[in-house]
């Protein structure tokens, strides 16, 4: 699951330092009363788990839509539930979706497949936690307008929508991960493209006034974290419908089309793109960690008491 | 239109797009693949097989875009597929073999996020859960043709794709000569390069022989109602391929490989023997005589629903196209006569056919396809002529025109039509047009061929004429015996006829001392060829000079038109240079010409018993000119003299012109006995290919 060099995000590592605790690798068997599978989606090469599971409940977080927009299956969800399923002993299975948009594709793949009916969904969803440094708005915000991400293709709209988004209209227009666009040999004079990773983010932040965020209309992201860096960093965020369900109105949901349109207002009204900007950070106040610590802990408390 | 792509661009997958395109362009589909896609490395087979295909990606309106191996796909691709959609708007169908349902999805995903929308995806493995390999490119589909009947049956095709140890036995390349020269069918291996090289190179040169990647499997399994198969497991995709194609035609496919490796998929085959040596009585006793029945039997096999292409189509959305209804009048009508003479040294080759198509019956007017150099002498006799590109070192491949006259005689030849090649060498243009068009086809062949392995490469490909048409040399000691084909026909010679009277004659020697201002009694012709095969200058020179001394002489140096001519030439007082395409009126107007011994040349001055002396030309690609020359001159109907020789030709000259040897040639000439020409035989020949039933 960590490819062939067995690595441990930065956050976490950190903790597991302070706590002085050691992970354990490839245990073949997990013993806890509660036990978190982290994206099931990294068995859906694999046929068998590779462990035995002993719980009082097992909490698998769906960090991967199980369904792409149409309604199309993002991989082979009932093989990963099942290979859990097969190695888990567990009092109760819970599946813990990320987002609400994630929420969604998970009872409409439940929905959709029977035979599943031993998993229950989780009343909260296990947001992804958002406690980035805050910056504030701009207070004479340019149309300058940028994106960033992976360079993979679901990342990315088609051309014509990309077009919209990044039109001749604006100031700038900042594409980072744009490894693609390049190998593709896109000449776009108005657009700067660069590619993963080639500049910090913050410098990145510094040349842009909008995150104009749209992907491949066959996928969808499960949480949109490129969008809470760009809320934190006190920008105003235009983004497809869809994704913009994770973040109340503190996004602008749009279709490329309207992009211009809407970028120019702000402009026109920087007390509104401040207002905007400022409702963004709000909603992130749902992402904090202490929001994610009550949740985590009242799904604690529910638990009955480990006896031997 | 149906662009044909992949999802990676290996080789496998490229095979199969080409077989795939194939396919659905014999039922009528617009396929064509984006020469963006071609591998890097791609043999001169494959070149063919693919140029009627490829466009530009730029020129390509794509409805449908077909996305074959969608379970290997290689990243790289996604790019060129997205900007292909994204031109075209076309709809999207990935067809793949996928191992499990997540294959399934990721291709299904992979594409959609590059494309912006859904693919169709379809997966092999939910109708052909037992194919013939368990991971192939090719989709493995096949036309489902209803059982013949026994009454139209043509003389079944046999192939036999040889194991790779079959020629470790010593006894096995004389039984498949010995099977070749059966009539109860008609045979063709396939065989890889290295065995086609030992069987080139042993005394069963001639044994129709295509490597694995020579030709189609579609264009193989058109002439192939029983396909024998020996070896370990299926020999590739290509072979698969031959196999579901010559079983959906209702052939029958033996399984004489060591592990069974047709039968454990349960296709319908017949078990064949191992042991080749076996092979021709069971296909004499079992299977030929029973081929209507065999097909019944594979037609009604379960096994076939999973090769049915229609069910490939109906899972993609592609509407088969309703073929155009023949009008009863149009079916009877026999297809039209083109001719394709190469055009070697000179325009010999060209000039025989023109002969012939102008002895064609008037129902049946012939067309050409002839390279540059012929077409005016072509058009100029009244025939509709496509011109084909000559073969330059400019180009990129040394084959590159040969592919341009393929696309050409693709386009110019319908089935019904016949083409008459004219030439030393058979071209893979001519080889492919024939066998995949299904064309009538004769070739014409004359003799004196020179000894080697080039000479033996173009014999062995004489199995896929229907007639082999060899204009004979007026001597017999000069009529070889090459090649075995079961259709070889021997006529008289083929030349050029000209009556001219004693007053034509003394008109055309007038207007050619008025044009050249020139007087003269005595009129000669040199013709010693253009140049390419061997330099002639210091012998035109010779001859120039020699007649320099003869003040009543007029020494007219006659080329084709558009022939490089030595500068030095035109300062001799007596000597002009003629450009014309009507050699022969100059030779018929001459008191003495001097030639090469081209096939034509000889015959025309023969036949018309003009004297002459024949220089022959010794290029080691030429016919046996010197042989051709000895055998007149030994008859004293004309001098030879060698290349070497200036000396003895300036008092051959002499001879001829001071001295009695004009006329001691003249009457030798006037007493000769010579066989029918062979024109009209010829032309009758192949008007009755063209009318003849198939």
């Amino acid at each position: 699951m960590f490819g062939s060099v067995q690595r441990i995000a930065p956050v976490l590592f950190e903790e597991l330092d302070r706590l002085g605790l050691s992970p354990i690798w490839d245990a073949p068997e997990i013993r806890a009363d509660l036990v978190i599978v982290h994206n099931p989606a990294f068995l859906k090469r694999q046929r068998d788990f590779g462990a035995r599971i002993f719980a009082r409940h097992l909490v698998v977080v769906t960090h991967e839509n199980f369904l792409r927009p149409g309604g199309v299956e993002g991989f082979d969800v009932g093989s990963s539930l099942n290979a859990i399923d097969r190695a888990a002993l567990a009092l109760r299975k819970s599946i813990a979706p990320i987002s609400p948009h994630n929420r969604a594709t998970v009872t409409g793949w439940l929905a959709e497949h029977a035979g599943y009916s031993n998993w229950d969904l989780l009343d909260a969803d296990w947001i992804n936690v958002c406690d980035m440094p805050r910056t504030a708005p701009n207070d004479r915000p340019k149309d300058r307008r940028g994106r960033h991400s992976r360079p993979q293709m679901e990342k990315f709209p088609p051309l014509a929508e990309l077009d919209a988004c990044f039109s001749e209209q604006a100031e700038a227009n900042v594409i980072l991960g744009a490894d693609t666009l390049i190998g593709m040999e896109v000449v776009r004079p108005h657009w700067t493209m660069l590619p993963f990773r080639s500049i910090e983010v913050s410098d990145y932040f510094e040349m842009m006034d909008f995150l104009v965020y749209f992907t491949a209309p066959t996928w969808r992201e499960s949480f949109g974290r490129v969008i809470a860096e760009s809320l934190a960093a006190g920008k105003v965020v235009l983004t497809d419908p869809d994704t913009a369900t994770t973040f109340g109105d503190g996004v602008v949901p749009c279709r490329p089309a309207q992009v211009d349109r809407i970028v120019a207002r702000f402009v026109a009204q920087p007390e509104l793109y401040v207002s905007q900007a400022l409702a963004g950070q709000r909603v992130l106040d749902q992402y904090s960690a202490s929001v994610f610590r009550d949740r985590f802990c009242a799904v604690l408390a529910a638990e009955p008491r480990w006896s031997a | 239109m149906i662009v044909i792509d992949a999802a990676n661009r290996s080789l496998r997958a490229w095979d199969a797009k080409i077989t795939l395109a194939t396919q659905l362009a014999a039922l009528g589909h617009r396929v064509a693949l984006s020469a963006s896609t071609l591998p890097q490395e791609f043999d001169r087979g494959r070149t063919y097989e693919a140029s009627p295909f490829l466009a530009d990606a730029g020129d390509l309106d794509a409805s449908v875009i077909i996305v074959l191996s969608a379970d290997e796909f290689d990243d790289q691709v996604l790019p060129e597929l997205r900007e292909q959609v994204g031109r075209s708007g076309a709809r999207v169908v990935a067809v793949g073999r996928f191992a499990d349902l997540q294959s399934k999805l990721g291709a299904q995903a992979k594409l959609a996020y590059a494309l912006g929308r859904e693919p169709i995806v379809v997966d092999l493995s939910d109708f052909q859960p037992r194919p013939l390999l368990p991971k192939t490119a090719m989709p493995l589909v096949a036309e489902i043709a209803p059982p013949q009947s026994a009454e139209g049956r043509r003389v079944p095709g046999l192939t036999i794709a040889l194991g790779g140890t079959a020629l470790e036995d010593p006894e096995y390349l004389p039984r498949l000569a010995r099977m070749a020269h059966r009539t109860a069918f008609k045979l063709r291996v396939v065989a890889n390069s290295e065995q086609r090289e030992l069987i080139r190179g042993s005394r069963y040169h001639d044994l129709p022989v295509v490597t694995f990647t020579e030709l189609s499997p579609v264009v193989l399994a058109a002439g192939t109602d029983v396909f024998a198969v020996y070896g370990q497991g299926v020999p590739g995709e290509r072979m698969a391929a031959l196999a579901v194609c010559v079983l959906g035609a209702g052939g029958a496919v033996l399984d004489c490989t060591e592990d069974r490796a047709f039968m454990s998929q349960g296709a319908p085959v017949l078990r064949g023997p191992e042991d080749p040596l076996s092979l021709e009585t069971y296909l004499t006793e079992t299977v030929i005589v029973n081929l209507p029945q065999i097909a019944q039997q594979v037609t009604a096999s379960p096994w076939m629903a999973g090769v049915d292409i229609a069910r490939l189509e109906s899972l993609a959305g592609l509407d088969r196209p309703v073929p155009a209804r023949k009008s009863k009048a149009s079916g009877k009508k026999p297809g039209r006569t083109v001719f394709m003479p190469t055009n070697g040294v000179g325009l010999g080759h060209a000039q025989r056919c023109a002969v012939i198509a102008d002895a064609m019956p008037d129902s049946n007017k012939p067309a050409f396809a002839a390279f540059p150099s012929c077409v005016p002498m072509i058009t100029g006799r009244g025939y509709d002529c496509m011109p084909l590109v000559q073969r330059s070192d400019a180009h990129i491949e040394p084959f590159a025109n040969d592919v341009l006259t393929y696309l050409r005689l693709g386009q110019l030849l319908g089935q019904t039509d016949s083409l008459i090649f004219d030439g030393g060498y058979v071209f893979d243009s001519i080889f492919r047009t024939i066998q995949e068009r299904g064309v009538r086809s004769a070739w014409i062949r004359r003799g004196l061929w020179p000894q080697g392995s080039g000479s033996n490469e173009a014999i062995d490909r004489e199995y896929i004429f229907d007639k082999i048409i060899v204009p004979s040399e007026a001597f017999p000691e000069l009529n070889d015996t090459y090649g075995s084909g079961r259709s070889v026909s021997l006529v008289g010679p083929i030349f050029r006829q000209k009556p001219a009277s004693q007053a034509d004659r003394s008109a055309l020697r007038r207007r050619i001392s008025q044009n050249f201002g020139l007087g003269f009694d005595k009129l000669v012709v040199s013709m010693l060829g253009g140049g390419v095969a061997s330099d002639r200058t210091a012998h035109l020179q010779a001859i120039s000079g020699m007649l320099a001394k003869q003040p009543d002489a007029l020494h007219l140096v006659v080329v084709w038109p558009g022939s490089q001519v030595a500068p030095g030439l035109l300062a001799w007082p007596n000597t002009r240079v003629v450009q014309t395409l009507d050699a022969l009126q100059l030779m018929l107007a001459a008191d003495l010409t001097i030639s090469a011994a081209g096939y034509n040349s000889v015959h025309e001055i023969l036949y018309h018993r003009v004297p002459a002396i024949l220089i022959p030309q010794s290029a080691p690609y030429l016919d046996d000119q010197t042989r051709r020359a000895r055998a007149l001159s030994e008859r004293g109907l004309c001098e030879t003299i060698e290349e070497t020789e200036l000396l003895r030709l300036e008092r051959t000259v002499v001879d001829c012109l001071v001295r009695d040897g004009q006329s001691r040639l003249g009457k030798a000439l006037a007493e000769v006995e010579l066989p029918e020409p062979g024109a009209k035989e010829a032309a009758k020949l192949i008007a009755e290919l063209a009318e003849a039933d198939r």
